[in-house]
């Protein structure tokens, strides 16, 4: 009996233990050896080898104040080459223990760092640290680590996150908007929260993911929505649960050095972001940002008015050969076949559907936060509250958001600490995009604007598929509530001086809660009688790391570096989902109170191990060289491919730092980089996608059915991606100027592809590592400071980058998303293939279109490939400037070489083959008329291949733009007259966005995409474009 | 030594690992779980007729194909796939073409499947009758999926096996029409002896089967096999018989007539497509296309639409558009997909005898049809006449049913009412993709 027991209880203990429990083990252990453990916490002190004599340390104490004298809390003051150290107290004094030889290392960001040796100090030290703008950022975060950035191999691109929070948008991603090279990022829709197109050195994948991995304080998040309600077009993004504001900095890993150690989701650059946090002994600070402005659409569509769509509708049934007699828009009283006119043309009337829908929406954003610290504890905590309103109408964007980062040094070896994201994103969507049914810019935007609002009964008049306008404004019902919390937890132990242990667990959680109700005055809910879905997905990432991390210097000029970790990661996403219809009334919502109900719940789980490491040398800050490999074994992958090894290395060279150049002083900082390595793809594809599985949900007569649904491939395994990459930096008059560029080339094989399988098998695709894709690219940043006065500053960032891409390798052509994009061998990315329309013949008015194949006959076979939504060129530039107490920033950004499907003139334009169920555009009007008109708009007629021939690249337009992106003008307020009201500063502002915008695209704006599919971009069908904002802001500090 | 402890962390992955990678699917089962025991041969047989009656196949679209080929129905809505087909542009792109045969070719493995796994099954809860029933069920619905596909796009690749690795069914060449049309026969003819003859309207039974024979000889001109099977459920008058009422087989929420010989069944959990074609907005549609003036005309006309007018109505004014109603029912989606009627094989038994010289029988039959549908009776003396009333009589008796298209190209006079003077297009062409996909497929010609 006893050994029975024994027995389950050990057997219990093994399932504990496995999986979750084996990662808990090492945090456990972890703390165990750092002197948590209580049995232990009394001994440890004595136990611990002191390596340092303390014969001669002294005590030293002194006051840091910046350029002008004034106090200087939050130093850091270390023991040089040591990590021991402290930091300056709010009256910018400090005391530390050092020995007389010591060297003492103070830095401050934004701060040179200084040097001071202790001898002679006579145990009282006053520093003085001079401002540097230029190195505000020196510090830069990469993967699992932080470098200076003069030592950087790889290429990375910090971006300090308060210098480009000047467009009020809902993620922050959004606002890295031509701020960065390298790096394309496109709004999509002018919907606030809603999914955004975001490429790091171009597009990898097809079927796996295009997005690079965001880690935000070493979680790593989740990017793909939750969303499981249609709005239609794209979906919510789930990065605008975190608040821009909490962010302190944002590190773009672009090529494979410094990706490579994040193994198999790095294919696609890494977003590495580092939150606020307080600073150790310093006086609590009280921040406070508020603002509030507008945002409205700055250009809509140009539609015809009624009397000019009934010209239109007559002309075609005139030119298709019908009597005049009988045209449709003639008198009331005349009738054809029993049907009346529908009255002359200038008898018809004009509804502007487009006003009614758009609107002024407000803006609101409030960020408190407090933060400080005392000798052992450091804190932040935020607040955040913002508001947008779409300028469509129904759509609205709210975000609370609480933000707590704590750190505590248990005693000089042992830290440990937090970092805490909790938010509530709540949205009120609206069916935004494509399809008819409940589409509210859809109805606004396609419902021909000679029709009426209402029957002759006084009923809702709805047309052409569409919902009444009026009733969709006032009975959209759709709602989500997205409830995120991301958070960390870490001990760290300096086991001897260089020598760091590490571990943290890490969750990201996501609640997405979404509901809608369509009543019965929508044409979802009419014939239903009320129709109502509620769905509730949660989505759950959960990470252990360990990490070792040693650095030494020896000799003098010999500095070594290694960091060696693990990390086990689980994911399990579930849904739930319930329906009603017929509801009692209007006024009951939930679908407790539905007479007919149905509901699934879904559940996919994958998980992931991984160990890496990396090492890196150089010699004398001169010659830099690192090394670093991960292998990820996948859940996901087939069984003969669990494990993946992706390695690389990188060598740099200061040439600054040679003989030669010592004596330039022109010359501040030249360096040359280059790096190869290997990444990985894993994310975006099926959990099971290596599986041949059956699905269940194939009924019948409401009994359950069975259908097979995906053949196996036990071979599948990770994209891999291999990157090179050459780049350099220069410095000049002590870096007044600073250029870096870089060229890469990326080379991406075993591409996880679902390759067309022929449809007699039964299957449509079979998920394969076939294809290979290239991009190369050239990135240009500069920066300069143009004046640096007393009291006048002026600054210039600018930035360039262009990329090239190109599917080398593809064994079928694969259609994207929307048709009217094909993936093919040969040629890049979200290329359209199209029918090519060469020119509308003058004498005859109809459309010529190229026969590719030169057979003689408009087929299939003739559609060709006729330019791509990528662009060749994007960037940006910055200007800041300040004098005195002002401050002004304007950005430019800027995309060349990219095109646009304006799919919304396939329906505007369609020659009267639409005839009363499409809207038609004032560029209609430019039609072939008569014998010698030259124009690109064939005759109006509803035969022949004028208006039935689709995709054709008459609708592909130029999407190349310039745009003010934003404004931003500031006052601070003299001290002299905060003082008397206890404010330590006080800033006024002024911040416009999207003020202004170049551009040759037909519709309101270029930068516009209708779904959140990845295979598809730049196809504009009934996408809200891009609000204009104006704000007003006070930051005050206490 | 001690400090070595941390490196212990990094073992864990030696022992826990392969288990923690083992991730097992909880939505959908292995392949090798799928059909097993009786139950899973069951659920299998289910997911057959689901994926019948799927929106790729009889759920909507290839119906749709048949009418809006048939110059009787109008495009009035916003896609581009059926504007192309009515406007009689098809091209091998088009979207409605290529889920059609991707859903018949998908049936066709749900046929497969239980073909070949069921007769090796040892369960005792499987009864030799119900594995008899089961394959008989499986190749009735394979003959018609290969009797849709000969019809729609002539001469196909016969696969007879269930795909199980990529590499299965590849390099099949295209039979001829005959060939194809051999192997529908063969599997009603296998089908028949293993089926019960029972009458069930929802499923495949042995009476279905005589239908399908019956649809099956017309359509090869075998006069007399097509009459006789014809008459085999004719003369089930308890089973089968003309509702009166036209609108007595759809109207009301009616399920299940005694008109219908094989209908798919819908419910909540599983739904249909046919509504939001043909319903206007007001009634949750979105009115993709409607009958055409000249449909609307004959549907009302007392002498030719009798009752059949209940086939269609009026939005409110100032709109006044004509819609189908055929698919009408809430919960939306839950309207019946009408396979066979009894309809049509008085018609077909009715063109038989025209053809047989049987003209008395053969004007009777279809008299049958005209007075239930309230018209005055057809006095046509002539054969030629007869087979003239007999194609007037279908576009009004299915027209928003598989029949229009099809009837037209058998009979020859597809050129004649509708004006296609290129006979390449009496097929629809094979979807591009997968003669990009299948380097053993060919090209219809003129596509």
């Amino acid at each position: 009996m006893k050994q029975l027991i024994y027995k389950h209880v050990s057997k219990k203990k093994e399932q504990w233990l496995m999986p979750s429990g084996m990662a808990a083990a090492p945090l456990l252990i972890g703390l165990t050896i750092a002197g948590l453990h209580p049995a232990q916490a009394t001994a440890v002190p004595n136990a611990m080898p002191q390596a340092m004599t303390r014969v001669a340390v002294q005590p030293i104490q002194g006051k840091v104040t910046d350029a002008k004298g004034e106090p200087l809390p939050g130093v850091s003051i270390t023991l040089k080459g040591t990590t021991r150290g402290t930091v300056s107290d709010a009256s910018g004094a400090f005391r530390i223990e050092a020995d007389p030889d010591a060297v003492l290392v103070f830095s401050f960001i934004g701060h040179k760092t200084q040097e001071l040796p202790v001898a002679g100090s006579k145990g009282n030290l006053t520093v003085r640290l001079e401002t540097d703008e230029r190195q505000l950022s020196e510090i830069v975060v990469v993967g699992y680590g932080t470098q200076d950035r003069k030592n950087l191999v790889g290429a990375v691109t910090q971006i300090n996150a308060e210098d480009i929070r000047n467009r009020p948008v809902a993620s922050f991603e959004q606002q890295l908007q031509g701020r960065v090279a390298g790096v394309q990022v496109s709004s999509n829709t002018g919907v606030p929260g809603d999914g955004i197109y975001f490429r790091i050195r171009g597009n990898t994948s097809i079927n796996a993911s295009n997005d690079p991995l965001y880690v935000i304080d070493g979680v790593f998040v989740n990017n793909q929505s939750l969303q499981k309600i249609t709005t239609q077009g794209q979906s919510n993004n789930p990065l605008a649960d975190i608040n821009p504001a909490d962010i302190e900095s944002i590190s773009i890993l672009k090529d494979a050095e410094a990706t490579a150690i994040y193994g198999a989701r790095a294919a696609n650059g890494v977003v590495v972001i580092t939150t606020k946090r307080g600073a150790y002994n310093t006086k609590t600070k009280v921040s406070l940002n508020a603002s509030a402005g507008e945002s409205w659409a700055p250009k809509l569509w140009d539609l015809v008015s009624g009397p000019e769509h009934a010209t239109i509708i007559n002309e075609a049934w005139v030119n298709d050969g019908k009597p005049f007699a009988t045209r449709p828009f003639r008198p009331k009283d005349q009738l054809v076949n029993g049907v009346a006119g529908r009255g002359l043309p200038e008898e018809q009337p004009t509804y502007d559907r487009l006003g009614d829908i758009f609107r002024a929406g407000a803006l609101r954003n409030y960020d408190l936060s407090v933060s400080g610290g005392n000798q052992q504890t450091r804190f932040y905590i935020g607040g955040g509250y913002t508001s947008q309103q779409a300028t469509l109408r129904t759509n609205d964007f709210q975000r609370a958001s609480l933000k707590i980062n704590l750190d505590h040094e248990l005693n000089r070896k042992i830290r440990i600490g937090s970092s805490n994201i909790l938010s509530r994103s709540d949205r009120t969507n609206a069916r935004v995009g494509d399809g008819p049914q409940g589409g509210i810019l859809q109805a606004a935007l396609h419902t021909p604007t000679y029709l009426p609002k209402f029957n002759s009964d006084g009923s809702y008049a709805k047309w052409a598929g569409f919902d009444n306008l009026d009733v969709l404004i006032n009975n959209t019902d759709m709602h989500s509530i997205s409830t995120r919390y991301i958070g960390n937890l870490y001990g760290e132990y300096d086991i001897i001086d260089g020598l760091k242990f590490r571990s943290s667990w890490s969750i990201d959680y996501n609640n997405y809660d979404e509901y809608e109700y369509w009543n019965t005055l929508t044409n979802r809910g009419s014939a239903s009688k009320g129709l109502a879905t509620s769905s509730i997905s949660n989505n759950l990432i959960w990470i252990n790391e360990q990490t070792l991390n040693y650095r030494h210097s020896f000799g003098g000029r010999h500095t070594f570096g290694a960091l060696l970790g693990n990390s086990v990661q689980g994911s399990t996403a579930t849904q739930t989902l319930a329906q009603g219809t017929n509801f009692p009334s209007d006024a009951f919502k939930q679908i407790a109170s539905a007479s007919v109900t149905t509901s699934s719940s879904t559940r996919g789980q994958n998980n992931l191990v991984s160990v890496f490491g990396r090492v890196d040398y150089n010699f004398a800050k001169k010659y830099f060289i690192e090394a670093s490999l991960r292998a990820d074994a996948s859940s996901r992958f087939g069984t003969n491919n669990k494990w993946g090894y992706f390695p690389s290395a990188g060598v740099a060279w200061q040439i600054k730092q040679e003989n030669f150049l010592q004596n330039v002083p022109a010359i501040s900082d030249l360096k040359l980089r280059a790096s190869v390595g290997w990444t990985g793809n894993q994310n975006g594809i099926d959990n099971y996608a290596s599986r041949g599985l059956w699905g269940g949900g194939y009924n019948y007569q409401d009994n359950p059915g069975t259908f097979p649904v995906q053949l196996a491939n036990p071979d599948l395994k990770w994209e891999t991606t291999r990157q090179a990459n050459a780049g350099l930096n220069i410095g000049l008059w002590n870096n007044r100027v600073s250029v870096e560029v870089n060229a890469y080339s990326k080379y991406t094989y075993d591409l996880l592809l679902q390759v067309p399988l022929p449809q007699s098998s039964g299957f449509a695709s079979i998920y394969r590592n076939d294809g290979e894709i290239s991009n190369k690219g050239l990135e240009l940043g500069i920066n300069t400071v143009n004046i640096e006065r007393a009291g006048l500053q002026w600054n210039t960032g600018f930035n360039i980058s262009t990329n090239r891409n190109r599917i080398e390798k593809l064994s079928l052509p694969v259609d994207a998303s929307y048709a009217t994009e094909r993936m093919q061998q040969g040629y890049p990315f979200h290329a359209f293939f199209v029918y090519k329309q060469l020119y509308v013949n003058p004498e005859t008015g109809d459309a010529v279109y190229d026969d590719y194949n030169k057979d003689g006959n408009l087929t299939a076979a003739d559609r060709q490939f006729v330019g791509t939504a990528l662009p060749k060129i994007v960037g940006g530039l910055n200007n800041t400037l300040t004098y005195k107490g002002f401050d002004l920033s304007v950005f430019v950004n800027f995309s060349y070489g990219g095109k646009t499907y304006n799919n919304n003139r396939f329906f505007h334009e369609s020659g009267g083959t639409r005839d009363d169920r499409r809207a038609i555009n004032k560029n209609q009007l430019n039609r072939w008329q008569k014998p010698g008109d030259i124009t690109d708009v064939p005759r109006i007629t509803t035969i022949g291949n004028n208006y039935n021939l689709s995709p054709t690249s008459r609708f592909i337009e130029d999407a190349s733009f310039i745009r003010l992106n934003s404004i931003v003008l500031g006052y601070t307020i003299p001290k002299r007259i905060l003082q008397r009201i206890g404010v330590t500063s006080a800033r006024v502002y002024y911040n416009g966005s999207n003020l202004w915008l170049l551009s040759k695209y037909q519709g309101p704006d270029p930068e516009v995409n209708v779904t959140g599919n990845q295979t598809t971009q730049g196809y504009d069908l009934g996408t809200p474009p891009l609000p204009r904002t104006a704000q007003f802001g006070i930051n005050l500090t206490l | 030594m001690k400090k070595y402890i941390i490196l212990v962390p990094f073992l864990w992955i030696l022992t826990g690992c392969k288990y923690f990678l083992d991730v097992q699917p909880q939505l959908q089962v292995d392949e090798s779980l799928a059909i097993t025991n009786a139950n899973s041969a069951e659920v299998a047989l289910n997911g057959l007729y689901n994926r019948l009656g799927s929106d790729g196949y009889y759920g909507s679209n290839f119906p749709a194909l048949s009418y809006l080929s048939g110059g009787d129905i109008q495009w009035t809505g916003s896609q581009g796939a059926p504007q192309e087909i009515t406007a009689r542009k098809v091209t091998a792109d088009n979207g409605y073409v290529g889920s059609a045969w991707q859903s018949i070719y998908r049936t066709i493995l749900a046929a497969n499947y239980l073909l070949e796994t069921v007769p090796n099954l040892n369960d005792p809860l499987l009864t030799a009758t119900r594995k008899s029933q089961i394959q008989g069920e499986a190749l009735a619905i394979r003959a018609l999926s290969y009797f849709d596909l000969v019809r729609g796009w002539g001469g196909i690749q016969l696969v007879l096996q269930a795909t199980k690795k990529p590499s299965d069914n590849t390099g099949i060449p295209r039979s001829t029409a005959d060939a194809t049309y051999a192997q529908v026969l063969k599997d009603l003819t296998d089908a028949e002896p293993l089926l019960t003859e029972t009458t069930n309207r929802n499923r495949v039974t042995r009476k279905t089967v005589w239908a399908l024979r019956a649809r099956y000889h017309l359509y090869r001109k075998e006069w007399a096999q097509a009459e006789t099977y014809a008459t085999k459920l004719i003369d089930d008058a308890a089973s089968y018989k003309l509702v009166k009422p036209y609108s007595a087989f759809f109207a009301n929420n009616a399920v299940n007539t005694n008109e219908s010989v094989l209908e798919i069944a819908y419910s909540n959990s599983f739904k249909n497509g046919h509504f939001n074609w043909w319903l206007p907005p007001a009634l949750s549609g979105r009115r993709e296309w409607a009958p055409n003036a000249q449909l609307v005309t004959l549907l009302n006309d007392a002498n030719v639409g009798g009752n059949r007018k209940e086939l269609i109505a009026q939005t409110a004014p100032p709109g006044n558009l004509w819609y189908g109603k055929l698919y009408y029912r809430t919960p939306t989606g839950t309207d019946p997909a009408y396979l066979i009627r009894i309809a049509e094989l008085y018609l077909i038994r009715s063109e038989a005898r025209a053809q047989q010289s049987k003209l008395a029988t053969a004007l009777a039959d279809l008299n049958a049809i005209r007075d239930r549908a309230g018209v005055p009776l057809s006095t046509a003396s002539t054969a030629a006449d007869l087979l003239l009333a007999i194609e007037k009589e279908r576009q009004v008796e299915f027209p928003f049913e598989a029949d229009r298209w099809f009837n037209l190209v058998r009979t020859g006079r597809a050129t004649a009412v509708l004006g296609i003077s290129d006979a390449n297009k009496f097929v629809f062409p094979i979807p591009n993709s997968e003669i990009l996909a299948d380097k053993a497929l060919t090209q219809n010609a003129g596509y």
